[in-house]
Order: structure tokens, then sequence, then C-alpha cells
């Protein structure tokens, strides 16, 4: 095929994206320590200071309008926390626990926004994690938009032959006709990517893992830091666990 | 290369039904196969069998024997196979299911066990071998239909397998994207490559191929040069003989075109992200006409039929429905007004009889009842039907119970968007048929689509769309001449079996009456 027109300006893949030069190990170590420490916090306060530091982060990343965004479909479900919470506890909890979900939405939309999720996979496999795990981790990630392109298909087709599915109480008999054809097209999509995927030689052994991650020092670095500072929050920091 | 003897093959769980019945089928090295037949006939079953997913992957009962190169696939695996026998599905979303298109290419050399750094440079070479050198680090999701076809293709000839298989190529595509594929392939073959390709869109691929070989209900029809096919494929209704349209000139019409027009759009403008989708667009849809609204892919058609019913509002213009101005109400409210039929009817069944998914659009309209659910499975042919499941029905049929249901609103105006996609000749043929005499009993279409030649048969004026703009309005006799048109990619000329001058074609020996 060498000689063939076509399109020469290759560029080299840039999978480390967001700005960052982070091993997506380090990534998802730093991450899950974010996420431990707002579990751990229980304090109106200082959620909110943490929210204020994780837009801080949106904004440098230049990831603040798509959180707008994504935070039309989550505020809803903070909404929705709230307000059981309310009935089941005080107002002060039911903020308390509506930040912390806040708070953990936007670290994980920084921390997914930040990384090919191939990557992830690839990385994870690298530790020694079995291929099959890793390649239903980036799989899933992979159709996540695909399936809400097919939800909005389906809700479109829908209302246009007269289904109301706008988010109303009356509206809740309806949804069946958003969930069977959803249903019903997931599970044809499940056998076709199976058949995709043993075509292309998934149930091979002896797979080439074409890039090699590597850790370097400094993050390393970064790890530690910030793997001592979950510990001395954990140890003295207990006055502002809640 | 291929050696079938005697195949019969039956699904598991299907009870008696063969889909094969003995299959004799030889194909040497470097041609270039046609396999085509209408729903149903077994075409796809035969491409599972050549890389082997039938029977390692679906099971059932095989009969006969299928060789690959000399081998027995009864005694490889689909592992095995793989890098001999490339096959490329008809669903790209199923088939490409990495992150970006170089994982994509990558999948199947990675699987080969190949070095990195060899599997680098043949991402590349093969990258722009297909012409997608720039897509590389994009994820599928954001490409478009012709794209993803390439990434698909591209994901298989990276291994450069002896045999090609490709389950309809060119469903989705426009004459742009289906030139593209044809060219690639055309390629593919001048330098050796045995291609098999399974179509439904015979017209378009015919005369590249060397050998055709029809299918019709798991037998062979016919094996032989394309064009001696020609009359069998006429005959068997894969290449469509459309009806005739009545001559109702727009004076002679209900909808006069001095009369208000049942809906109207005027200046409407879209945008996504701050990227123009729909430019100042006017258009005018006169009652009991047929409209097409053609162009190619990603011109903006479908985003513009989605604000007749209120899916979308424009930024800018206005819809007006029988004179009065679509503000607030939601397609739900306005489907008894306007009716949009999507492309895959799978989006709409929800209900486990045919019957129950007439019924939910008689229940919305106010003129429901037993003699207009009798009246449109009559008009619809649905008697059979009826307390079949619509999952399991041909995409024929789905579209049938599809369209019937939309129509069971008791809409003025219905819209279908790509109606033809996927569909057999002998589909289209009906189809047509089908919207001619709705047209008759004074119901208004709107057909959106870029099969020319079903517009052509089908709608008695046509609105090109190219870009975001209407670029032209008229009767198809004057836009087809339009040489302007043809020139910036909104249209093609139509008829593309003139290249091999084909017995009953236009343009060819015994053309037909369609003339243009």
């Amino acid at each position: 095929m060498e000689g063939d027109p076509g399109i020469v300006d290759i560029k080299q893949p840039n999978s480390r994206t967001c700005g960052t030069k982070l091993d997506p190990r380090t990534k998802l170590a730093l991450g899950s320590m974010g996420i431990i420490a707002i579990l751990m916090t229980g304090q109106t306060v200082v959620l909110a200071g943490a929210l204020g530091l994780l837009c801080v982060g949106l904004f440098l990343f230049k990831l603040a309008g798509q959180w707008i965004r994504a935070l039309k479909m989550l505020l809803p479900l903070v909404g929705l926390v709230f307000v059981i919470s309310i009935i089941s506890f005080d107002v002060e909890t039911a903020l308390m626990l509506s930040l912390r979900l806040l708070d953990l939405l936007t670290l994980s939309f920084l921390f997914f926004h930040g990384m090919d999720p191939e990557d992830l996979g690839q990385s994870m496999r690298q530790m020694g994690v079995p291929y099959e795990f890793c390649f239903i981790l980036t799989t899933s990630l992979r159709y996540v938009p695909f399936m809400g392109t097919s939800i909005r298909r389906i809700v479109d087709a829908q209302r246009s032959r007269g289904i109301d599915l706008r988010p109303r109480f009356r509206n809740v008999p309806h949804f069946v006709a958003l969930l069977m054809p959803l249903l019903v097209q997931s599970f044809v999509l499940a056998e076709e990517l199976a058949m995709a995927m043993e075509s292309r030689g998934f149930a091979r052994t002896e797979r080439t893992l074409r890039k090699a991650y590597r850790i370097s020092l400094m993050e390393y670095g970064e790890m530690g830091v910030a793997l001592g500072l979950l510990v001395v929050y954990g140890v003295w920091g207990r006055g502002l666990w809640g | 290369m291929i050696r079938l003897s005697n195949i019969h093959y039956r699904y598991p769980d299907t009870n008696e039904f063969k889909v094969l019945q003995g299959i004799d089928l030889t194909v040497d090295k470097g041609e270039y196969l046609l396999l085509c037949g209408g729903s149903g006939s077994g075409k796809s079953t035969l491409g599972y069998l050549l890389n082997g997913l039938i029977p390692h992957f679906f099971g059932g009962t095989l009969e006969g024997v299928v060789s690959i190169m000399g081998r027995d696939t009864a005694n490889l695996t689909v592992e095995d196979l793989f890098s001999t026998v490339g096959l490329v599905f008809q669903n790209t979303d199923a088939q490409l299911f990495n992150s970006t298109v170089e994982n994509e290419i990558a999948f199947g050399l990675e699987s080969l066990g190949r070095p990195a750094r060899e599997i680098e440079k043949e991402i590349r070479r093969t990258a722009a071998a297909v012409g997608i050198g720039h897509l590389l680090d994009c994820s599928p999701e954001a490409l478009s239909g012709g794209e993803k076809r390439l990434v698909a293709i591209a994901s298989v000839l990276c291994l450069a397998p002896p045999i090609l298989v490709l389950d309809e190529p060119l469903a989705h595509l426009d004459w742009q994207g289906s030139e593209r594929v044809r060219k690639i392939l055309r390629r593919l073959h001048r330098r050796g490559t045995t291609v098999v390709v399974i179509e439904q869109r015979v017209e378009t691929v015919l005369s590249d191929v060397t050998r055709c070989v029809v299918m019709d209900q798991g037998r062979i029809l016919f094996d032989g040069p394309p064009k001696a096919a020609v009359s069998v494929l006429r005959d068997r209704h894969l290449l469509p003989r459309y009806p005739a349209r009545p001559a109702l000139e727009p004076a002679n019409n209900p909808g006069d075109s001095e009369a208000e027009p049942l809906l109207r759009l005027q200046n409407i403008h879209y945008e996504i992200n701050h990227k123009p989708i729909l430019h100042d667009v006017s258009l005018q849809v006169r009652a009991g006409e047929i409209l097409a609204v053609v162009g190619p892919n990603g011109s903006g058609k479908t985003t513009l039929i989605r604000h007749f019913n209120g899916l979308l509002r424009s930024q800018g213009g206005d819809v007006v429905f029988r004179g009065k101005k679509i503000r607030r109400a939601g397609p739900s409210s306005m489907a008894g007004r306007i009716g949009i039929s999507f492309q895959n009817p799978n989006d709409q069944f929800f209900k486990t009889k045919v019957a129950d998914e007439i019924r939910i659009g008689l229940k919305l309209s106010p003129e429901g009842g037993e003699e207009r659910f009798g009246k449109l499975c009559t008009l619809f042919h649905l008697q059979e039907l009826l307390d079949r499941s619509p999952y399991r029905l041909s995409e024929g049929q789905k579209k049938r119970v599809s369209v019937a249901s939309i129509l069971a609103v008791g809409p003025k105006l219905l819209v279908l968007d790509e109606p033809t996609v996927g569909q057999d000749g002998r589909f289209l043929e009906a189809l047509s048929g089908l919207l001619l005499s709705l047209r008759e009993k004074g119901m208004t279409i709107v057909v959106v689509t870029h099969d020319l030649e079903f517009a052509h048969a089908t709608a008695g004026r046509w609105v090109v769309v190219h870009g975001g703009r209407v670029v032209g309005m008229g009767t198809p006799r004057e836009l087809v001449r339009d040489e302007s048109l043809i020139r910036m990619g909104a249209l093609h000329p139509i008829g593309p079996l003139h290249s091999i001058g084909a017995e009953g074609w236009p343009g060819g020996r015994g053309s037909g009456n369609r003339g243009y």
C-alpha cells in the first residue's frame, strides 16, 4: 500500500491530554485519594472549600464550559439527594451530603476528562490486571456517549409519534417506550460487538502491549506527598470529618 | 481461495428452518464478487461462514465443507482465520469499539502479536492508504458515517488479509461516501485481494465487480458476469422498477402553488456550538404533494426536518403550519399534525405485537377507531403480521409498521427520514407505490433521502440542501440537469449502470421509460 495517494500529515497522537503529563495510574491514584478525602469530610465549609479548589482546576484545564453543560444533567440528581436528605435528616446534613456529591462529581469529571480510557486500560494491563477486565473498562467508557446518542434518538422518535417523554410524573408509564427499545438495541449491540471482537482476534492470548507506560520519579513523589497529606488528614484532621 | 461444498446451515433454536440450503460456490484468487439478494436471503450468513463465525461463534447445525485457502474452517477457530479473511461488518458502531481511530487500526495487529514498532508503521501506512490519516486521534463517535466506514475497512485492511468480505459497506453512505469506498475496493481488487461485497445497493457496485451471485431463500439463484445478472436482478426486484408517477402537476393539485402552503419555513437559522448547521433556510410544503429533500450526508437535511415538529427550535426564523406559527408546541402535541418517521424503526418499537404498536397511535388520535385500524392494516399489508413481535420482522416489514404507527396518530403531513437505507429493491418499489397511493388519498409527504433514484420516482418536487443551505428547488427533471448542482456535489448524475451499458437500464440497451 506504500505510495498510495492519501493524507500524509499524520500527527503523533498524544493521549496524555488535559494539560497534564501524568501517567494514567498516577492520575488514578491521585483521583482515588481525592475521593477518599472527600468521603471522609463531613463539614459543609470544608466541602465548599474543596469545591472551590476543584472549580479552580476546571478553569485551569479550560473545562469550566463543559462542566457547566454537564451540570444541567447532574443538578437534578444533586437536588434529589438534597430533598431526600431534608426529609430524612435536617437542612445541614442535606447541604453537606449534596455538597459532597457535587465534589465527587466534579472530581470525577476532572479525572475522566484528563484521561484516555484506552490509556488507563493499557497501563492497568501493564500492571498485570487481566486484559479482559481492562478491555471491559475501556469499552464501556467508549460506549457511554454512544448510548447517550441512542437515548436521544429514541426519545425523538417516540415524541414524534405523540408519546410524551418529558420528565413529568404523569409521564412515568410512558418511559417503557424509552427503556424497551434501548434494552433491545443494547442486547443486539452486545452480540454484534462480540462478533466484531472475535473477528479481530480478541481471544488471542499473545497480544502486543503497544505503549510502554512509565511512572516518573516526580510522579512517585507527587503520589507520596498526596498519600502523606491523606494520612495527616486521617490522623490529625478528624475535626474536619464532621 | 474459497470453496463451499453443499452447505446447509440452521441457526440454533430455529426449528427446522435452514438459512442456507445446498450452497456450492468457488471463488478464485483476485475475484471481485458481489453477493446480493433480498432481505433474509442468507447473504450475511454466508459472509459469517467465510471467517468461521459460523459455526464457531453462532453454533447451529452446519452441513457441508467450507474451505478457505485449502483449509477446512471446521478445524480452525475464528482467531486462526481473522488475518486470512477480513470481515467488515454492516454496523460500524459495533465494529469500532476502541476509543480512537489509531487504537482501532492497531487492535488486530496487537492480536497478532506484531512488534510495537511494526504496528506503529502499519497504522500510518494503512491510514494513509485509506485517506484517514488526519483522523487517527479522533474518537469513532465523532466521525461521520462515511468516515466510520473507512475506519472499519482500515481496521481490517491493516492485517493485509488475502480475502476481504464486506457486509453492506455502502449502506448509510451517500454517493460521495460510496464513491470513496468503491475506489478503495477497486484498488484492492487490482492489487490481487479477493473481495466479496454483500450489498443491497446492487446498482451502485455492479459495474465494479467481476462476478455476481444472486441469492434467494438460502439458495444461489444466479452466478455469472455482472452484465448478465441485470435481467435476473430486475426479475427478482433487486434493481427496483418503480411504479410510474402520476403526472399531477401543481396546477391540478389540491396544493396549488398559489394557495397557502401546509408548512412554511422562513429564514431558519440553527447552529451548534457557534457552528452554523442551517443558514437562512426557507421552503414551502404544499398540501397534497410529495416533496423530496435531497442532498449528501451531513448537509443538514435531518436537522431541517427536526424543526418541522418542534424537536429543534430555530435560533432565527419561523416555522408556520397551516398559517399559524409553531412556537412553543412540542413534538408530542404536534404528532397529530406532523408525523416524522425516523431512519431506524427499532427506535420506535416497544410493544410485543405489531397490532399494539399501531393502536398506540390510534389512542392518541381523536379519529381513532377499529375502522381506521383496519384501513391502515389493509393499506400497509399488515394483516398477517399483527400478532408478531415487531422486532422479529424483516427490515421492510419493520419500516411498514413504523410508518403505519406514525400515520395512526392522524397527521396531515408525513415526513420520512432516509426510508430507503438498508432496504432491498423490492421494498423500495413497494414504498414508492405506497407513498404515491397515500398522496392520491390527499396526504402530504416529505421524503428526506440521498437516494436520488427513489426521490425521482416518488416526488414531484425536490428541495436540494447542501452545506446547510437550500441550493436548488424545482422538479427533478430540471434539477438533475443542473450542472452547477452536480459540480458543487449537491447532486450526482442518476443511473450508475450506464458504465456497463446494461440491458433494461436507462441509458443502456432497452432503456426503460424514466428518460433522465
